[in-house]
């Protein structure tokens, strides 16, 4: 076999033979970890890594096949950073994953090699007092996948403890997979409101984490949900997807807005939730605008870390915003009871599939806003692989 | 006069005036002698800009006052809660009772509520007068051992139990209350009535800071005004030896802008924030920091079930005692020198007294 050697732009050569020798899982070798690094400068590139070892007894080692992208993922290759969070060196980036357990710790009791499996790609220390009390998405010590500094998934192989890999429903595809991540922010979400039986919803932002949102507050029991999005074919999708009502906002103001939604979904008196999956700042005045006395605003879109906000509104209606970071203990194991039991159905949200080599491309995709979910297939997996596994 | 009333026809502008003496229409109905009013912020903005969003109608005016203590001085027939004499703390805002918020616990969002002194149409008069009518379940007998004085305290006081209930403060919490006031203060001790076990508190100005320490012997943090909120934030927590994981609460109790922004800034990941203080009503705000921290932030809106009835017995048993918190007492004819006064940032609770015989 050919020894290892760095992949880079210069050498197109090497990246044609590559990609003939990826084209099916039979001829790919188990002694390379082949990965999509983003470099300090943001350029991509592919590498060949040594394999990752399991870091304790407690770990597996998957085969990633399906990997969603997400903003974040565009952002960090866009402009390198998120917050406090920069890449000050090469990254390898993904997060939203699925694949095939290949490896398993000594002490792996729940996982056998062969298991097709969500990944939840973020480790708590579990030892700190938020850990402890059950918050360990906030743990201050966090390794989140493809968050500076720790690698994502867009590698031939991830290794994880296996209480952070669910598996999958026989029904649902590796392709569909990718998209448990998303569904359990959605269910994150949707706890954090609370009760939503019988309750009326407002969710903005048509984008995949506002669909998902809507179809899981349809499952958690919500009488109504509308959504609200500025792009005609979002909203079309939307009524797909569980949403009683769309309503198209405008340039009118805010609180204008807010009437007209609240109108024409016919929620007098207002809405007892809203989910702002959008972080934009008017649809989360005309969120709270549209939100009934006593309601709960979940604040699930991150855009602008400051904005003009309605405080006033939320002390007159004694509203609570809370927000949604990630998801916790129990979220991926409901994301994944919900599609067994088809009380969510994933339909047509993947929209656009790339192939390993294509990555770059798929970041465009997503970066132009095309389609709904994007979806990069594993080095040496495709979606005859992805769906037949 | 009968009922000698204090007016608000606009800012700037109040006249004493005779109104009629309430009758007993509903069988449920007290009228109150009122013995004591206290003034509020939210006076103070009505005397100076004729109201808070819904304005004062010029021509018909609104009896001001909505913080009363006083004296029963009749009751419907159907009343067996209290009895002729009896010194009660008024609850000043009855609801509808029939809407779906009232019969689920929450008449304070009643859409229908009638709030002493709150323009509508239709306009609900206030407490600023000789004879007040309430329903019986809105008012709260309270013993001898309280002064009338003291008992205008319920109100405040409520609103205070009513925050640090949607704080949820527990046990061995670290709360930080924001702006040094009245509310701030009763927020305070209300917290270290359920049991917090450190008590911040914060303000701008050394003098009230300094009456914090003596009155709730708490922890106290004066930010900067030139400092940003991080900054600040920063301070706090070195100041007083708190890790970023420490502050589980924050109470904010001065709708400055600046402060909201230290208060979310300083709470732990997954920490709570009640919104008591009223200010801009539209302010620049770290929604950022709420998502990643993954905070609670309650508005929290007057008083509610349950919320007067924990007030008096707070005060009653001793647990709190109000009566440093009442700083003047003026003549019912002058009550708009009390709205100056306190327009003026003197005093914590100043008083009206009630009309003389």
């Amino acid at each position: 076999m050919v020894a290892p050697t760095q992949a880079s732009e210069s050498n197109p050569s090497f990246m044609l033979s590559h990609s003939t020798r990826v084209s099916s899982l039979e001829k790919l070798t188990d002694e390379i970890n082949f990965s999509c690094v983003l470099s300090a400068s943001r350029k991509f590139s592919f590498e060949e890594r040594l394999v990752p070892t399991l870091r304790s007894s407690r770990d597996v080692r998957v085969r990633v096949i399906a990997t969603g992208l997400c903003g974040s993922d565009i952002h960090y290759w866009q402009h390198g950073r998120i917050g406090k969070y920069i890449v000050e060196s090469p990254i390898v980036l993904g997060h939203e994953s699925a694949g095939i357990v290949e490896e398993c710790g000594t002490d792996v009791r729940h996982l056998a090699v062969g298991d097709r499996v969500a990944l939840e790609p973020g480790i708590g220390c579990n030892t700190c007092e938020t850990c402890r009390n059950g918050r360990y998405n906030l743990c201050e010590t966090m390794r989140f996948a493809a968050t500076p500094p720790y690698d994502g998934t867009l590698s031939t192989f991830y290794v994880l403890p296996e209480e952070c890999c669910f598996k999958l429903p026989e029904h649902i595809s590796l392709r569909e997979g990718a998209l448990v991540e998303p569904l359990s922010i959605a269910v994150h979400c949707c706890g954090q409101a609370g009760n939503l039986q019988g309750r009326s919803v407002v969710v903005f932002g048509a984008g995949p984490i506002g669909l998902l949102c809507c179809a899981v507050s349809r499952a958690f029991g919500a009488a109504v949900v509308a959504v609200v999005d500025v792009v005609d074919s979002r909203l079309e999708f939307a009524q797909r997807f569980g949403a009683n009502e769309t309503y198209k906002m405008d340039s009118r103001t805010p609180e204008s807005n807010a009437e007209r939604l609240l109108s024409k979904a016919n929620l007098a008196g207002g809405a007892d939730v809203v989910i702002d999956a959008t972080g934009a700042e008017p649809c989360i005045n005309c969120g709270v605008s549209a939100l009934k006395r006593g309601g709960i605003f979940v604040q699930a879109g991150l855009g602008n870390p400051r904005i003009a906000f309605p405080i006033g509104d939320i002390c007159d209606k004694e509203a609570t915003l809370k927000g949604s970071f990630r998801y916790g203990p129990g979220d991926y194991k409901l994301a994944i009871q919900l599609l067994a039991s088809n009380r969510v159905r994933l339909g047509d949200l993947i929209t656009h599939e790339f192939s390993f080599l294509q990555t770059e491309d798929a970041f465009t995709n997503v970066a132009n806003k095309v389609g709904i979910k994007t979806v990069i297939y594993g080095p040496g997996a495709d979606r005859r692989v992805a769906e037949n596994t | 006069m009968q009922n000698p009333s204090i007016v608000l026809y606009g800012p700037g502008s109040a006249k004493l005036e005779d109104k009629p003496v309430p009758e007993i229409v509903d069988g449920h109905d007290v009228i109150v002698r009122i013995a004591f009013v206290g003034v509020c912020g939210s006076d103070v903005h009505f005397w100076n800009h004729g109201g808070i969003g819904k304005h004062v109608d010029l021509t018909a005016g609104i009896v001001m006052g909505h913080e009363a203590s006083g004296t029963i001085s009749s009751i419907g027939p159907a009343v067996t809660c209290v009895s002729v004499g009896d010194r009660v703390a008024i609850e000043p805002g009855v609801p509808c009772r029939f809407c779906s918020y009232c019969r689920s616990g929450s008449y304070h969002l009643c859409k229908d509520m009638r709030f002493a002194a709150a323009p509508g149409p239709p306009d609900t008069q206030g407490t600023l007068c000789k004879y007040f009518k309430v329903a019986e379940d809105f008012v709260y007998k309270v013993g001898d051992e309280m002064s009338l004085e003291e008992t205008v305290l319920v109100e405040p006081t409520s609103v205070a139990v009513h925050a640090v209930k949607l704080a949820d403060v527990r046990a061995g919490e670290t709360v930080v209350v924001m702006g040094s006031g009245t509310i701030g203060l009763l927020c305070a001790a209300v917290a270290r009535a359920f049991g917090a076990y450190r008590i911040i508190l914060v303000d701008i100005l050394d003098t009230k800071l300094e009456f914090a320490k003596l009155f709730l012997g708490c922890e106290t943090f004066k930010p900067s005004t030139t400092a940003s909120a991080e900054e600040n934030a920063s301070s706090l927590r070195s100041s007083l030896n708190l890790s970023s994981t420490c502050i589980d609460t924050v109470i904010e109790a001065s709708g400055a802008a600046a402060s909201i922004e230290t208060g979310i800034n300083v709470l732990r990941p997954g920490g709570k924030y009640v919104q008591t203080g009223m200010g801009k009503p539209k302010i620049e705000f770290p929604i950022g920091m709420i998502s990643e921290k993954e905070l609670m932030v309650r508005g929290c809106f007057r008083y509610g079930a349950g919320d007067y009835e924990l007030a008096v017995s707070l005060l009653t048993r001793a647990i709190i005692n109000v009566k440093p918190l009442i700083s003047s007492t003026t003549r019912f004819e002058e009550a708009t020198e009390a709205w100056k006064k306190t327009a003026r940032g003197e005093g914590i609770k100043n008083l009206i007294r009630g009309v003389d015989d």
